[in-house]
């Protein structure tokens, strides 16, 4: 408004103004203040940088719209100078959808929008296409009109007004509706184009496709699409073809081979040459021959949709310089004939035979068969082949096998030239005939080589050379064999033979022993014991002596069985023969075996002494030597109820129920205090609870104990011994079910306390080192006192009692000898029970020493440590009858000695006490603590501890129970105890 | 092969009882119809009694379970939550909580009065087969297809399982649960005992799936139904196959076997709608009668009287007296 201000006149003062703007300067300076920002949002109002309010809307809108409200400029209102479109009108785009999309739009697009030819079959260009193409056909086809129709009467009808129009937009025959262009300016430019080229095309009849791209302006080298190209040149023929062949209906034959489908068509147009007329043009032909396509350059604009790419290249031998039409017809229907003549000839001479041949009319013989059956003959198979392949040996050993045995000649009264001869042979039969060529051309002159070459000895070398030929034959059949046929035994050509009712032959059984595996080690007995005996022993086995003779695998075995059980004194590892067989066959086959060799041996002895037909009598009687094939059924039969045993096979696996389970079925975990499987954080529980597992170890070790017990005890204390050790195995069951340290557990935060230690430790530490030295002093009293108990009671009591750990160890380390019998005792294992009635009697928490220094150890020692004293006391017992004969005496004794320990340990405890703190850690586990790695490991030696302890209390109750009748005071003292108990259970 | 076997196991103890039942065993088992229980849509794929046998409990593939009184026939009632059929279901002995699994893969803890769900356990992944109790209730064990056996805890408020056994190589089609054991039969022919207490799995191989497993009541022995249309005894001390019980058909139904309470005879149903007796001991078929029109899914012996339970595929159970 400022600037309309300049432009009035204004008359007078104005006054609203003048009050306008203070009252904007006001408002303004307000808003400053921030007056205005009290007020509500909805209140508030926008003003400029003057105060002025210009109400916008959200943004700009509101009062201020346009400029400053009017529909005019800044630089005023002024009517754009007219320019004509005419010159420009080409400019004027024709909007399409396309000018709104993006490429990849576009591309999509592209086949949406425009008529697809694909789906135009009855459209018009489909139409076109079919009529033109039907012409064409036509031509080809007998009409009533003989010869070629002029294309001129053929004229199609005048086109309708729609297809003048179109035709007039630029559009052509052939071509699809599609506005594939992009610009309308490149259709105009394009029409310009064409009306020039067609002029061009007039004086010019056929200009060349090709020159095509020359004769473009520089201008026009934006190429139409090719996707305008390609549809309207895949504009499907629509053509009603009658049905000449005999194919299915739809059928093609030439479908993806073209050519072929040419050359048929030329070979009709042959026969219809024949036929009827020789005006046929080829040129037509070819070009029908290509119906199955749109024909190229028909309906497209001559020159510039024709490019290289339409045309399949394998076309280009018939090029368009031949459209002229009737007049070079001839000369290249010639051409083409001269090309083809004489496979023409053949044919139709084919044709005539196969007529002859009587070909079902239609039919006929195709002239080039693509399935051609080639037969050959099988190969002759020579004579003398042998369906069993020999391998190679790495010599020649194996052809050497089948050379007739040399007669058997002495060896030579020389040893020396013995000993040679032998070695020769074995080194020639294992490195071949090179070497004793070699080793006879080197010893040429040495008359002790001589065998060699005929001379002295010859004889025996030969058979020698040709038994180790045999022997090594032998090995090598094995090797091959075993590694021919691991497992292939079960049909040999025998047992084949003997299912086909073959007479089985009659082999040698020295050749056939190759049947077995034989593992290397057998191998090398086999050769072994063969050089310790005549090789050809057993090809000498009467016949008599072959009881499995229907059965030659069998047999062979039995053999081999006859062989190891008499042969050599190196037995090979066992009856290896049939490693096929089951277990339970073999042996019964062994069994066989073993019966028919005694009986063999038998008609041997009995041949010798009367010569009886006694080897015949096992054949008569025993039926189980007679038929393999039986014993199969009944091996079958066995391995069946083999099978049957198989099932139910019972199998064990470790098995670990989680503790909650152990919990919830109300038993303890078998693995608790095990580490557990997964790293899965386990409650602390599970690691406290520690009984059964030490229970467990300790049991066995008690049984054995007891058991070592027993002989070295007296008659009279045998039976008590033996009810202590039950008892106390009894007891150890029992307290397997008490939950006390579950309770425990559960109840008392140890690890808290394992903290507390940890800081009171140091401070506990030094009154430690006191509280030691004077507990040591006690100790030494009591020591002394023991001393003399012991020499009382006729005991030697070891001079002094390991008060650290590290002596505790000892101590341990010596209880397997106190258990062995000799009475070489600590005193700590033996006043355990009397300390703990101290305990029991007078405090809970004051710990006996040794019961401490046993509480260092691992849980599992504990335990056996307590049991073991817990036994040597009852053995004390079984020695102290011996010397004092009557159990009363003895319980006084006890209870003597147990009392004084008890003022002993009361005293200890009583200083103990007033040194302990309130918490849960007792004196003892204090005492403990700075032997004690302070490693995490502690919270678990505690829990053991304490398990221990329960246990030996509980065991004190068992044994208190068995003494209690006879001592009334005991039994009170129990009641104290109990009640003790109960209060420090409470404060736990 | 059974005479020669040393007389510790069932087979001995069962001679005995036998030799003392065997003039009135045959006529006193349950051949006569006493109540047809009606209800269920479709087939019923589990009848079990309760811990004393005075009531009943059947689930099915109508998704519900049905409290009956099999005695007097009553319908007492429904509970309905489960997502797809119903394929066991067993009681606590207080009669207080129930447990059913079926093919929702869930486990349904009930309360039995009010019929409210008290928990659902998830977790297998595959359909449930079998579920049961332990002693206190405390825990429930379920069997699936997914391999494994589950044990759920019912005191705590957690879902997650307690123990989770997947040594099993195929289906587990039933479980069994002693106070210190947990067995499972399963489709991989094995009948496999986890004895909490020693922390051994003992896995008995039978060499047929076995489709449903079942404790003789002395404890001793274990009645494993075969795929292979047999039912086989085994020894639990031992594993050894006490006996063969064959006859029947059993090929392709999870069906169930049981034993009287006396351990004198088993009882299978067939797929034909029978239900064989067999002597305990000579395996012979002692009685055999056409029960249901179709696959007796399942049986259950009153744990005093002689009386016994059938449901089947035709979606009716039956009660039966002597």
């Amino acid at each position: 408004m400022d600037s309309d201000e300049e432009d009035y006149v204004f008359f007078g003062t104005p006054i609203e103004r003048e009050e306008e703007i203070t009252n904007r300067r006001k408002k303004a300076a307000a808003e400053a203040s921030g007056n205005l920002r009290a007020l509500p949002p909805w209140k508030q109002e926008v003003r400029d940088e003057e105060g002025r309010r210009r109400f916008h809307g959200a943004f700009t809108g509101g009062f201020s719209a346009g400029y400053f409200n009017t529909v005019g400029t800044k630089e005023g209102w002024a009517p754009q100078s007219f320019t004509s479109s005419r010159k420009n009108r080409a400019e004027v785009k024709q909007q399409s959808i396309f000018n709104f999309l993006d490429e990849d739009e576009k591309a999509e697009l592209e086949g949406t929008l425009g008529t697809s030819s694909q789906f135009d079959t009855f459209g018009f260009t489909a139409a076109e296409h079919a009529r033109k193409q039907a012409d064409k056909e036509q031509k080809q086809r007998p009409s009533a009109i003989p010869g070629p129709v002029p294309d001129e009467l053929v004229l199609p009808a005048s086109e309708s007004i729609g297809v003048k129009l179109l035709l007039k937009m630029g559009w052509r025959h052939g071509r699809a509706i599609n506005d594939s262009r992009a610009s309308s300016l490149y259709d105009a430019r394009r029409e310009a184009r064409k009306a020039l080229l067609a002029f061009a095309s007039e004086d010019a009849k056929a200009p060349c496709p090709a020159d095509e791209p020359v004769e473009e302006p520089e201008s026009f080298t934006v190429q139409p699409s090719d996707d305008d190209t390609r549809s309207s040149q895949s504009l499907p023929a629509f053509v009603c073809n009658p049905k000449q062949d005999l194919h299915g209906l739809g059928y093609d034959p030439f479908k993806h081979a073209p050519e072929f489908r040419e050359k048929k068509r030329l070979h009709l147009l042959n026969d219809k040459q024949r036929r009827d007329r020789k005006t046929m043009s080829i040129k037509d032909s070819l070009f029908g021959s290509k119906s199955g396509k749109a024909a190229p350059g028909f309906g497209i604009g001559a020159l510039e949709e024709y490019d290289a790419e339409d045309e399949d290249v394998y076309a280009a031998g018939y090029d368009f310089e031949e459209t002229c039409i009737e007049d070079d017809e001839e000369p290249s229907r010639l051409g083409i004939e001269s090309k083809q003549p004489s496979r023409l000839t053949i044919e139709s001479k084919q044709k005539v035979v196969a007529r002859d041949q009587g070909v079902l009319p239609g039919f006929k013989v195709a002239s080039v068969s693509d399935y051609q059956l080639e037969r050959f003959d099988p190969p002759v198979i020579p004579k003398d082949f042998v369906p069993h392949h020999k391998f190679p040996g790495p010599l020649e050993t194996l052809k050497k096998l089948d050379v007739p045995s040399p007669p058997e000649v002495p060896p030579p009264d020389d040893s020396n030239l013995k000993l040679l001869i032998e070695g020769v042979a074995k080194l020639v039969a294992r490195c071949g005939k090179l070497f004793e060529d070699l080793s006879r051309k080197k010893n040429q002159s040495n008359p002790l080589f001589s065998f060699l070459s005929g001379g002295n000895g010859h004889d025996y070398y030969e058979r020698r050379l040709w038994e180790e030929h045999q022997k090594f034959g032998d090995q090598a059949n094995l090797l091959l064999d075993g590694k021919l046929s691991p497992s292939m035994q079960k049909m040999t050509a025998e047992s084949r033979g003997k299912l086909l009712g073959e007479k089985p032959l009659e082999r040698s059984s020295r050749e056939t022993t190759s049947s077995s595996v034989a593992s290397g080690e057998f191998q090398l007995q086999f050769n072994l014991s063969d050089t310790f005996k005549k090789p050809d022993s057993f090809s000498k086995l009467p016949e008599v002596a072959k009881p499995f003779k229907d059965d030659p695998a069998k047999q062979e075995r039995f053999e081999q069985f006859l062989k190891e059980k008499y042969e050599g004194g190196l037995r090979s590892t066992g009856y290896t023969a049939a490693s096929n067989m089951s277990e339970a066959a073999r042996a019964r086959e062994k069994l066989d075996f073993e019966a028919a060799a005694e009986a063999i041996e038998k008609g041997k002895r009995g041949k010798e002494s009367m010569v009886s037909t006694q080897p015949l009598d096992f054949l008569a009687s025993g039926m189980q030597f007679t038929s393999g094939g039986l014993e199969q059924v009944e091996n079958a039969h066995a391995e069946d109820l083999v099978m049957k045993k198989m099932y139910p096979r019972r199998e064990e696996f470790q098995w670990r129920p989680s503790p909650v389970l152990c919990k919830r079925f109300d038993l303890i975990d078998p693995f608790m205090g095990k580490p557990p499987p997964a790293p899965r954080v386990r409650s602390k529980i599970d690691s406290l609870l520690f009984i059964p597992d030490s229970v467990k170890v300790a049991k066995p070790e008690e049984v054995a104990i007891t058991n070592r017990d027993i002989p070295a005890a007296q008659t009279g204390a045998q039976m008590t011994n033996e009810d202590v050790a039950e008892q106390e195995i009894e007891i150890v069951a029992e307290n397997v079910e008490r939950p006390v340290d579950l309770y425990k557990a559960i109840f008392s935060d140890d690890s808290d306390d394992d903290v507390e230690d940890l800081n009171t430790k140091k401070a506990q530490d030094r009154e430690k080192k006191t509280e030691v030295a004077t507990t040591a002093l006690n100790r030494l009293i009591a020591g002394d006192f023991l001393e003399s108990l012991g020499k009382e009671l006729g005991f030697e009591v070891p001079p002094d009692t390991p008060y650290s750990t590290n002596k505790a160890n000892d101590l341990r380390m010596e209880t397997p000898n106190s258990d062995s019998g000799n009475a070489k005792l600590s005193t700590g294992t033996y006043l355990n029970p009397g300390n703990e009635t101290a305990q029991d009697g007078d405090s809970q928490k004051s710990k006996s020493i040794p019961v401490r220094s046993g509480g260092y150890n691992s849980g599992k020692h504990t335990v056996g440590l307590l049991n073991v004293s817990g036994k040597v006391n009852e053995d004390k017992f079984a020695q102290e009858d011996k010397k004092v004969k009557s159990p009363s005496s003895r319980r006084r004794n006890w209870s003597s000695s147990s009392s004084s320990e008890d003022e002993r340990s009361r005293k200890h405890s009583k200083r103990h006490r007033y040194r302990s703190s309130d918490s849960y850690s007792d004196p003892s586990s204090d005492d403990r603590e700075h032997y004690r790695s302070r490693s995490k490991g502690k919270r678990e030696r505690s829990s053991r501890e304490k398990s221990s302890r329960s246990r030996k209390h509980s065991k004190h109750h068992k044994h208190r129970s068995r003494d209690s009748p006879s001592r009334s005071h005991r039994g009170s003292e129990r009641g104290h105890s109990e009640a003790r108990k109960e209060k420090r259970k409470r404060r736990d | 092969m059974l005479k020669t076997k040393p007389a510790h196991s069932l087979a001995g103890l069962a001679r005995q009882k036998k030799k003392r039942r065997s003039k009135m065993s045959s006529s006193e088992l349950p051949r006569k119809e006493a109540n047809v229980l009606k209800g269920h849509e479709g087939a019923v794929l589990a009848a079990r009694f309760n811990s004393d046998g005075n009531y009943c409990l059947s689930c099915g593939k109508d998704r519900t379970i049905r409290l009956w009184n099999p005695h007097r026939g009553i319908h007492i009632k429904t509970y309905k939550s489960h997502g797809r059929e119903v394929r066991d279901v067993h009681v606590t002995p207080d009669n207080s909580k129930l447990c059913s699994c079926g093919g929702d893969r869930q486990i349904f803890y009930w309360d039995v009065s009010t019929g409210r769900v008290i928990r659902k356990f998830r977790g297998h992944d595959g359909e449930v087969n079998a579920v049961k109790f332990n002693e206190y209730a405390s825990v429930v064990v379920s069997a699936g297809y997914d391999r494994s056996l589950r044990a759920w805890d019912c005191r705590s408020h957690s879902t997650e399982p307690i123990q989770i056994i997947d040594s099993f190589l195929d289906t587990v089609m039933s479980v069994c649960l002693t106070k210190t054991e947990i067995i499972g039969g399963s489709v991989d022919g094995t009948v496999r005992s986890f004895d909490i207490r020693i922390g051994r799995e003992i896995s008995d191989d039978l060499g047929q799936p076995v489709n449903c497993i079942s404790m003789s009541n002395d404890g001793n022995c274990i009645l494993a139904s075969c795929l292979d249309s047999s039912i086989r005894l085994l020894d639990r001390s031992t594993g050894e196959l006490l006996q063969e019980y064959k006859g029947h058909a059993c090929k392709s139904y999870k069906m169930d076997c049981c034993l009287t309470n006396s351990d004198a005879h088993v009882i299978g149903g067939s797929e034909d709608g029978s239900i064989f007796f067999w002597d305990l001991v000579d395996a012979s078929v002692v009685s055999k009668f056409r029960a249901h029109s179709s696959v007796v899914t399942s049986v259950s012996y009153h744990p005093k009287d002689n009386c016994m339970i059938t449901s089947s595929v035709d979606g009716s159970v039956r009660v039966w007296k002597t």
